[in-house]
């Protein structure tokens, strides 16, 4: 029973570290070794702790006992042991970031951010163990209270603490489905252990209302649109190595959530759920990365960015759930593999690129993309790092977003197995148009991102005088980089990870994705029906390059000789570079629809009217979904408290009275007139 | 010996590539009544190029250094994907590895062109990306009539089935909506002029305006290698018919003489489009392939 122990070592190592800056918090220096490394060793034993559980199978532990409802079990399973991995990749890179990263906040209330940092990824471990509704729900809270005080935890900065209200309104908006989705099944199947979940125990349409409860609880959580507001203020507002957590971690415990209801509780559905997810999932990724690419402040565009992987993934689960209640198991195991895999994927660049911008930030201090450039000579292997997470989330070969992203587009072909007719067909047709529009404006958001920020000539003074991350941040990036390129080339090693973790439902059959070498990635059914092969595009792409050399250096090695870039004879200065509001500014036109920018020149026409004039030029974006469904819910609100308000003086006779009149109308009610 | 096989097939591409880009050329000088240089010039051209120092700005980063040298293995890889000699249905040649080579190699490009810092660079650059955001869907769909029908990305299971199926409507629509899309991916009139870089009317030349020397001739040859690409993918995918017979290398031979011809001659009797009506442009391509779809 390794598993066992290695889980309450665990969680006996995440508290510890959440109690132990109580007793160092006289010391910065101290608080930020012990905290951050009992947090490592934590991660360290997570990552242990699921593969114990992968080779050993289900493992039972016993949390609390001695309560009301009988004691809080769970039986840990792959799907979490999967989900827990995850926790322990991103966990371990965090922790040694904040190492460095944390000296940023030795003023800034550093024992708290370091105590709350344990207890995030205690809750998070959590989340993702526990067994049980009620445990589950407090898990849940726990875990949205901590970020949301991490999210708070600058509060000094102006909008953060506006951030981070609206955070906890929408995930408590999201709860509230959540809940009611668990109570609606616990009733039925009357018990609260996870086990004894089932949807077959509750009737159809009350099955119906709790895949929608699901899909608006979990779907709030995971950023999916249109309830996806809070995550692009959220994101940016805490300290980066929290944002690189939340938007790797957190935002799956969401999508755990929903594999454990599809996969487990609720089980094949009708075709229309998985329309559903799929519908979402699109509008979900082509909003997220429209919006991600008109950003210019690079931890929001990371966070829309997130949007959109979130998207991506919905369509792998959507499909899965077309698939499975096609009873189409092989391609229903696709499906759900493109999905996991990309939310590995997603956890390793994503936090990656949270860690670039925090050490961008902290070299620079500040979000802006429009005053950083030429980093790349200052903070070389920060560059390096943002690069391979840039090519990642691009999905180019051979990085592993290309894998996910290539099998997703598999299982979107194969849609019109499921859905037949020429409906299918075109639904399956516009949607890998739509995922193919998506991978490119993923490209070109993070082309304009890495441009910018690290090439050409420094636009501020900060961005001149930037200096390397520290060692330690460097090497979190370096590890998480480093995975990316693994996941990319050995695509046979995370499928048999999620051979495991999906073997055990019974809608799904995985075991096509696996039989063939570790560097071939094929669709089934058949072996020769189409493929990848990582190592053949690795090779041939070296190859191009020997042959790129040998025509470079065919007539000798040549000069190099150095001259100033053209600008017409002008001195180059930092003025003429391209902003990355000028690089989006077609595509600002042409989704004018969804993207309503309002773009002005303001003139200063002060000194000489022909020549020295000041030109500004800005930008306003007015978001679709805040103004057409968040601004109007708003002021109905702000309208019904008005209405209240006239009613509620504060006058106890007047309320007196409420209560007469209100006792007089019960009376009369409840003697039938 | 597949090995080999696509070994001679990635350097015949790689040879001949600035052949094509040459039969474009002399089609449209003969076509505005010009004699026009050699059927050759564009080696010539490349062969100065490669002997030629280069002249490099000192505010650029080894991006810019690094960017030929993978946009034009992005090419070569591409070009060993198609199947033209190497056609066993491995699963080396898929379709998606191939767009997202060429995306490789026009990402680290575009990168490139800001590295310099210069306002043409990221002009070009940023239009460059603007057309290749468009061009995506419009390729993936028309890709989607023969994908559908192999059930599979397989480009030589794909090549296959459109070589034993009969020209049908879907066939015509889709090879019209991919031939709107080759105009488009390689830089053609009425998308993008090859042969100027005005400012006003610049995108790939104006990318790749502060490149000179060894480095311009391998993004000259990799763009040449890029568009035959585009066009043996046109041939064995939309164009039905017997392609792997007796003859068939005479067969593809004349079928990419043709196509290039067709291209100057379309270059040659249209105008450049503004670059804002480029989405109405590829979305005709999109319908078309979407009636294909439906047609089939």
């Amino acid at each position: 029973m390794i598993a066992g122990d290695l889980y309450y070592l665990m969680l006996f190592l995440f508290s510890t570290g959440m109690v132990s800056v109580f007793f160092t918090r006289s010391n910065a220096n101290l608080t930020n070794c012990i905290a951050h490394s009992i947090a490592l060793m934590g991660s360290i034993v997570a990552i242990l702790c699921a593969i114990a559980i992968f080779v050993q199978g289900k493992v039972d532990v016993v949390l609390l006992v001695m309560l009301p409802f009988g004691p809080i079990g769970s039986s840990i399973d792959n799907l979490s042991a999967y989900f827990l991995l995850i926790l322990g990749v991103v966990g371990v890179a965090t922790s040694i970031y904040a190492y460095g990263y944390s000296r940023e906040y030795y003023t800034c209330r550093l024992p708290l951010m370091a105590g709350l940092y344990n207890a995030f990824l205690l809750s998070m471990v959590l989340v993702f163990t526990v067994g049980h509704v009620v445990a589950f729900i407090i898990a849940w809270e726990v875990m949205s209270v901590v970020s949301f005080f991490l999210v708070n935890h600058e509060y000094e900065k102006k909008g953060n603490t506006r951030s981070a209200y609206i955070y906890i309104v929408m995930t408590h908006l999201g709860t509230v489905f959540i809940i009611t989705a668990f109570l609606l099944l616990a009733v039925g199947a009357g018990s609260m252990d996870f086990s004894q979940l089932k949807g077959s125990l509750v009737s159809e349409n009350l099955r119906n209302v709790i895949f929608v409860c699901v899909l608006i609880g979990f779907g709030t959580k995971a950023g999916m649109v249109p309830v996806h507001i809070w995550l692009p203020r959220a994101h940016p507002a805490a300290p980066s190595h929290v944002s690189a957590l939340m938007s790797g971690v957190m935002l799956k415990t969401a999508i755990y959530g929903m594999c454990r209801f599809f996969l487990e509780f609720l089980g094949a559905g009708p075709v229309w759920w998985g329309t559903l997810i799929l519908v979402i999932g699109i509008i979900t990724a082509v909003i997220g990365v429209l919006y991600a690419f008109i950003e210019h402040d690079i931890k929001r565009l990371l966070a829309y960015s997130s949007v959109e992987n979130i998207g991506i993934i919905l369509l792998g689960i959507g499909a899965g759930m077309v698939f499975m209640s096609k009873q189409q198991p092989i391609w229903a195991g696709v499906a759900f593999s493109a999905a996991l895999y990309h939310v590995f994927n997603h956890a390793l660049f994503k936090s990656l690129s949270f860690m670039g911008a925090g050490a961008v930030l902290q070299a620079t201090h500040t979000k802006d993309i429009e005053k950083l450039g030429g980093l790349i000579k200052k903070m070389p292997y920060t560059a390096v790092f943002c690069l391979v997470s840039s090519l990642a989330i691009a999905a180019l070969p051979p990085l592993n977003g290309f894998i996910s992203e290539w099998l997703t587009f598999q299982v979107l072909l194969f849609l019109p197995h499921a859905l037949a007719g020429i409906t299918g067909k075109v639904f399956s047709a516009v949607l890998i148009a739509l995922l193919g529009l998506v991978g490119a404006l993923a490209a070109a958001c993070f082309v304009t991102a890495f441009g910018i920020t690290f090439l050409a000539k420094p636009r501020s003074k900060h961005a001149k005088e930037a200096i390397e991350a520290a060692p330690t941040m460097l090497v979190a990036m370096g590890m998480l980089a480093v995975l990316c390129i693994v996941l990319g080339l050995w695509p046979r090693g995370m499928l048999a990870i999620l051979s495991q973790t999906l073997k055990s439902y019974p809608g799904i059959d995985i075991q096509g994705l696996v039989m063939h070498d570790w560097y071939v990635l094929s669709s089934p059914p058949g072996p020769s029906d189409g493929g990848i092969s990582t190592v053949a595009i690795i090779l041939l792409l070296l190859s191009g390059c020997a042959l790129a050399m040998l025509l470079h250096s065919i007539f000798g090695k040549g000069k190099v000789e150095a001259g100033e870039t053209w600008t017409c004879g002008i001195v180059p200065n930092y003025h003429m570079e391209y902003t990355a509001t000028g690089f989006s500014k077609s595509i600002r036109m042409v989704f004018k629809s969804i993207v309503h920018s309002h773009d002005e020149t303001l003139v200063n026409a002060s000194d000489n009217q022909y020549h020295g004039r000041k030109l500004f030029y800005q930008v306003r974006i007015r978001y679709l979904f805040d103004s057409t469904l968040y601004r109007p819910i708003n002021n109905a609100i702000i309208r019904t408290a008005h209405f209240m308000k006239s009613i509620q003086t504060g006058s106890v006779q007047l309320y007196v009275g409420y209560i007469m009149a209100v006792t007089v109308v019960i009376l009369i009610w409840s003697t039938g007139w | 010996m597949n090995i080999v096989l696509i070994a001679i097939q990635v350097l015949g591409v790689i040879l001949l590539a600035p052949l094509v880009s040459g039969v474009i050329k002399t089609t449209k000088a003969r076509l505005q009544n010009r004699r026009g240089p050699s059927l050759f010039q564009v080696y010539f051209d490349l062969i100065k190029l490669l002997q030629k120092d280069s002249v490099v700005s000192p505010t650029v980063s080894w991006i810019f250094k690094i960017a030929p040298y993978i946009y034009f293995a992005g090419a070569a890889a591409a070009a060993a994907l198609v199947p033209v000699v190497a056609t066993n249905s491995s699963s080396v040649f898929d379709f998606f590895t191939l767009i997202y080579l060429l995306a490789l190699g026009r990402f680290f490009l575009v990168l490139a062109s800001l590295d310099a810092g210069s306002a043409f660079g990221g002009m070009g650059g940023a239009r460059e990306i603007f057309i290749a955001i468009l061009v995506e869907p419009a390729l993936l769909l028309s890709m989607l009539t023969v994908a559908f029908k192999a059930q599979t990305t397989n480009l030589g299971l794909m090549a296959s089935i459109v070589e034993s199926s009969p020209l049908s409507l879907a066939y015509v629509f889709a090879a019209i909506a991919f031939f709107i899309v080759l105009i488009a991916e390689t830089g053609r009139i009425p998308v993008d002029n090859p042969d100027t870089h005005l400012e006003l009317t610049m995108i790939h030349e104006g990318m790749v305006l502060e490149y000179s020397g060894r480095n311009l001739a391998l993004i000259f040859w990799a763009t040449a290698v890029k568009q035959l690409i585009m066009m043996l993918l046109f041939i064995l995918l939309f164009l039905p018919g017997n392609v792997f017979g007796s003859t068939f290398f005479v067969g593809i031979v004349l079928k990419v003489i043709l196509v290039a011809v067709v291209i100057g001659i379309a270059e040659t009797s249209t105008n450049k489009l503004r670059l804002f009506k480029v989405p109405s442009f590829l979305a005709v391509s999109c319908l078309l392939s979407l009636l294909a779809l439906v047609a089939q």
